[in-house]
């Protein structure tokens, strides 16, 4: 029960692009078209999982060998080889999915949503199940977020904004309400 | 004692991650034609966005597949790389 507590939390209250703010840069650079924004997503998941596992294992390490202080640059060392990883993979099966996410992909290595969600992974004092399912959480609210904010902007194309709300202005605006909206869930769940 | 530790500790993780990125890099490697690497080692490599297309290995791209002329980067004008891509694009073309 607590395992699904979390994991609705993550996904839900504590989403991490519209109530904590973190991972901004691809929410606003990857949402312009569905199929790339599901793309982004399952990378996301994908890296999020796995360096969660990870540098839930290597934290364990470090304080064994008294090492907390290295936490930082550690995780980010596991990150940025799991997205170089995630590109040569993906450059080799799905060529047409990596033209699309250009440089966001490589930009994963810097997303502060995925160091966030480790370093948030120590701070909690979660069990590796907890940090699973805390890291599952966290990606599908990102992919959630990233995904309904996509069908919003593709339905935004064709309709008749007024010419200083166009673009980028319009895109921030609609991010602020698609964030208040989320704020709703805000209490629901108390861990 | 922590100094050590700290550096044996990074120093085994690199080794560990660097060695498994470049086995993977080995496994799914893509055949590019070298004709692509060729023009992107012509251009200036700036990255300045002069010709329209995010950094000089998009451009090169563009040149390669027929999207964009030979001498659209300007930084590289005067140091002859349009003729030096019109030469790698008419190898054996």
């Amino acid at each position: 029960m607590q395992v699904f507590l979390i994991f609705m939390s993550a996904i839900l209250v504590n989403n991490f692009v519209l109530q904590r703010f973190l991972g901004i840069c691809p929410f606003l650079g990857v949402s312009k078209k569905i199929d790339t924004a599901a793309g982004m997503s399952l990378a996301v998941i994908f890296v999020m999982v796995l360096a969660s596992i990870i540098t839930w294992l290597l934290n364990g390490l470090l304080v064994l060998m008294g090492l907390e202080f290295l936490k930082t640059i550690v995780f980010i060392l596991v990150i940025a080889s799991l997205v170089q990883f995630v590109e040569i993979f993906l450059k080799k099966t799905a060529p047409a999915l990596y033209e699309a996410l250009g440089i966001f992909l490589p930009l994963i290595t810097t997303n502060c949503a995925i160091l966030g969600l480790a370093l948030l992974n120590i701070q909690n004092n979660y069990t590796l199940i907890e940090t699973i399912f805390n890291a599952l959480g966290a990606g599908f609210g990102f992919g959630l977020a990233l995904i309904l904010f996509a069908g919003i902007r593709e339905q935004m194309e064709f309709a008749d904004i007024p010419k200083p709300f166009q673009g980028l202005a319009g895109t921030l605006i609609t991010a602020g309400i698609l964030s208040m909206a989320f704020v709703g869930f805000s209490g629901m769940i108390k861990l | 004692m922590v100094f050590i530790n700290s550096l044996i500790l990074l120093g085994s993780l690199g080794l560990i991650f660097g060695t498994f990125l470049a086995f993977a890099a080995k496994k799914f490697e893509v055949k590019e034609d070298p004709r692509l690497k060729k023009i992107i080692e012509a251009l200036p490599g700036v990255n300045c966005g002069a010709c329209g297309y995010p950094g000089c290995e998009a451009f090169a791209k563009a040149v390669y597949k027929g999207d964009a002329p030979h001498d659209g980067c300007l930084p590289g004008k005067r140091q002859g790389v349009p003729d030096k891509i019109k030469a790698i694009m008419n190898e054996e073309a």
